[in-house]
């Protein structure tokens, strides 16, 4: 991507979330009391004030993605990438992330970790995978056994398998 | 309590096997972790800090300044050996490091950074402990209005010199303050932006921010398009610097050390500026600038003084007034706050033992650094050696792992995971995310102050302009912010001619 795309898409996408906060999310998701004697103590002043400074920001990167000379605006990107791997992983990785959020009370950190780890090393397309199945065994034990029993921190186990 | 009451209580505290071990271990881990490419200093000191929470907090907080100076040099060895930083700090070290290494001199180039470093080091850390007590009894004349203008002129500055572009620098820092009013209400207790959940009514956990935006991000750029970092490993070639070359760069590393001094005492400038600036100082007086970019052992010399010389002095922000210098101190931030301790200037007079205890710790940590240094340049061929595909997996269960232990709060994790792809969104945009953690934490405070100055004045704004000190503020803030629109004028004239498609630099450090 070239500046000038940058600052045009940054910009337009500024602009439409100081919008959204102006309009929607500060009128329903900010609570003030009715009786605030001055405004500038209401709850709702602050991100007034930061949605304000944010859409004179998006105005700056608009204003500023003019200047850029448009020849700059050729991408270039190798012919021989593959968009659909590449975001396909993308996805996955945000699905594996989704996915340890919900396994770990059920699993428990350290099995979920060592899943984790597999998981991503085959996601990288790891060339080593010896090392990566040593490692997804010996770092969530060794983590586990310095947060459990030398940090004191209750590390959540699962329902199948416990931990000493 | 005098000087040297000071002195004996901070002794006391650290004087005892746990600290210099911390230090020690701490100064090791930074160094392996700068030498390793994709891993920042800034990485390591945000992966170590959830392993400070069973410390005292000394100790604790010693382990992070390990951490820290060990990444700022470790940074150094990957440049000078594969051409490749550890951190942006060391991009300078590259331009006579690397040739030097070509030329089959990588060990005395290696030597000459360990030997700037620790000699930069060394006066950065005095320049701290001469000036950090002074700006706090100076801060103790501070009230709402002073602080107020003050985080708006650290902002203003972090957001400006942060990034390539002041707007996406200030979008940065805009976008930090957005996220700092998720909670309830300081005054009100009402909620805003908390969507009835109990997790974020307290906000968002700052590790699980911090954590997210700048390690999750290498993580998801890594599993984009898995790229091999592996680079040649050189053999190290001459490796001794002799007295001569030391007593000939002396001058610059000197004149390397203040300037970073100087430049790491401003909140935000950080170290990669004072690099190159040292650097150009030492070509523009040196009798061999024609052999600079060549191979200059000065070179060398000039760039990680420079880089190691604002290590000490982007604490004296933060031990003074409580505002950290970058993104490093802010995590150090974060270690004080967990330990129940507010830096700034009430600090020196409730916590002096813990300031002047630092102040020991960060002394010995340059001997430790010189210790550690020699070892690393050698075992280097087996730290950079491992493969980004089986490190990143386990970094991710650190972090994962690290997140957890805040609280103790799985909510934590996904905020961790949300923050890791909007720090890559970040990444995609070139959007710097220094600005913004340090304007989530700075956030509230700008906002309390701001609150409480109107409360004093009965909501009449001409308080802000009350004292010396804000007008000082204020101008110093305006004379920055035309700086920084003025440099921005500048490069954009420069794109606009060279008018050079630019890559998306996925890649490239988030610090």
């Amino acid at each position: 991507m070239s500046i000038r795309t940058i600052q045009f898409r940054l910009g337009i996408g500024t602009m439409i979330c100081s919008a959204f906060l102006i309009f929607y999310a500060i009128p329903n998701w900010v609570t003030s009391p009715a009786n605030v004697p001055k405004i500038v103590l209401s709850p709702v002043f602050w991100p007034m004030v930061v949605a304000v400074f944010l859409a004179l920001v998006g105005a700056g990167l608009l204003a500023s993605a003019r200047k850029f000379d448009k020849s700059a605006d050729s991408i270039s990107e190798s012919s021989d990438t593959d968009h659909f791997a590449e975001y396909g992983r993308l996805a996955a990785l945000a699905v594996l992330m989704i996915a340890t959020v919900y396994v770990l009370p059920l699993l428990g950190l350290v099995w979920t970790s060592m899943l984790t780890i597999v998981a991503l090393a085959l996601l990288i397309q790891s060339r080593y995978p010896k090392t990566v199945v040593l490692c997804a065994i010996i770092v969530p034990l060794v983590l586990y056994a310095f947060f459990a029993h030398v940090a004191g921190v209750a590390i959540p186990q699962g329902i199948f398998l416990r931990l000493p | 309590m005098s000087f040297l009451d000071n002195i004996a209580a901070g002794l006391s505290l650290v004087a005892n096997f746990e600290s210099f071990f911390a230090l020690f271990v701490g100064v090791a881990v930074g160094t392996i972790a700068g030498a390793i490419p994709g891993l920042s200093a800034t990485m390591a000191v945000a992966l170590t800090l959830p392993f400070t929470f069973s410390l005292a907090p000394t100790t604790g907080i010693l382990l992070l300044l390990g951490v820290y100076k060990g990444g700022v040099f470790g940074g150094s060895i990957p440049a000078i050996l594969i051409k490749t930083p550890g951190s942006p700090a060391s991009s300078a070290t590259i331009l006579d490091g690397y040739p030097m290494a070509e030329k089959g001199q990588a060990g005395k180039a290696l030597g000459m950074a360990l030997w700037a470093s620790c000699t930069a080091d060394a006066i950065s850390n005095l320049s701290l402990i001469l000036f950090a007590g002074w700006l706090a009894s100076f801060a103790l004349k501070f009230g709402p209005p002073e602080f107020f203008t003050l985080i708006l002129f650290s902002l203003t500055i972090i957001a400006g010199v942060s990034g390539e572009s002041l707007l996406r620098g200030a979008l940065s820092a805009i976008l930090g303050l957005l996220l700092a009013t998720v909670g309830l209400d300081l005054i009100y207790g009402t909620s805003r932006f908390t969507f009835d959940n109990a997790n974020m009514m307290g906000g968002l956990n700052f590790i699980a921010v911090l954590i997210g935006l700048f390690a999750i991000p290498e993580i998801i750029s890594l599993v984009w398009k898995p790229k091999s970092m592996d680079g040649k490993t050189r053999s190290l070639g001459d490796s001794k610097v002799t007295f001569a070359e030391y007593k000939r760069s002396f001058k610059s590393i000197v004149r390397g050390s203040f300037i970073g001094v100087f430049l790491g005492s401003i909140p935000g400038i950080g170290a990669a500026p004072s690099a190159f600036l040292s650097y150009s100082e030492a070509r523009r007086t040196s009798p061999n600038k024609e052999n600079f970019g060549k191979g200059e052992i000065e070179g060398v010399a000039a760039s990680e003084a420079g880089n190691n010389g604002v290590a000490g002095a982007t604490l004296i922000p933060l031990l003074a007034l409580g505002i950290p210098g970058d993104v490093i101190t802010a995590i150090i931030l974060g270690a004080f706050m967990i330990h129940g301790l507010q830096p700034g200037p009430l600090m020196f007079i409730m916590n002096a033992d813990i300031i002047y205890g630092l102040f020991i710790g960060l002394i010995v940590s340059s001997v430790f650094l010189f210790f550690i240094g020699s070892l690393a340049i050698r075992g280097f061929k087996h730290v950079a050696n491992v493969p980004p595909s089986v490190l990143f997996p386990c970094v991710m269960v650190l972090c994962t792992f690290g997140v957890f232990a805040v609280n103790n709060n799985l909510f934590d994790v996904g905020v961790m995971f949300a923050m890791g792809w909007v720090g890559f969104l970040m990444l995609c945009f070139r959007v710097p995310a220094a600005p913004f953690l340090i304007a989530f934490i700075l956030g509230p405070l700008l906002e309390d102050n701001f609150r409480q100055a109107m409360l004093m004045s009965n909501n009449s704004p001409a308080i802000l302009f009350r004292s010396p000190i804000t007008w000082f503020f204020w101008l110093v803030t305006f004379l920055a912010l035309v700086a920084i629109v003025r440099a921005g004028i500048t490069a954009t004239r420069k794109a606009d001619k060279s008018a050079d498609p630019v890559e998306t630099g996925m890649h490239e450090s988030a610090e």
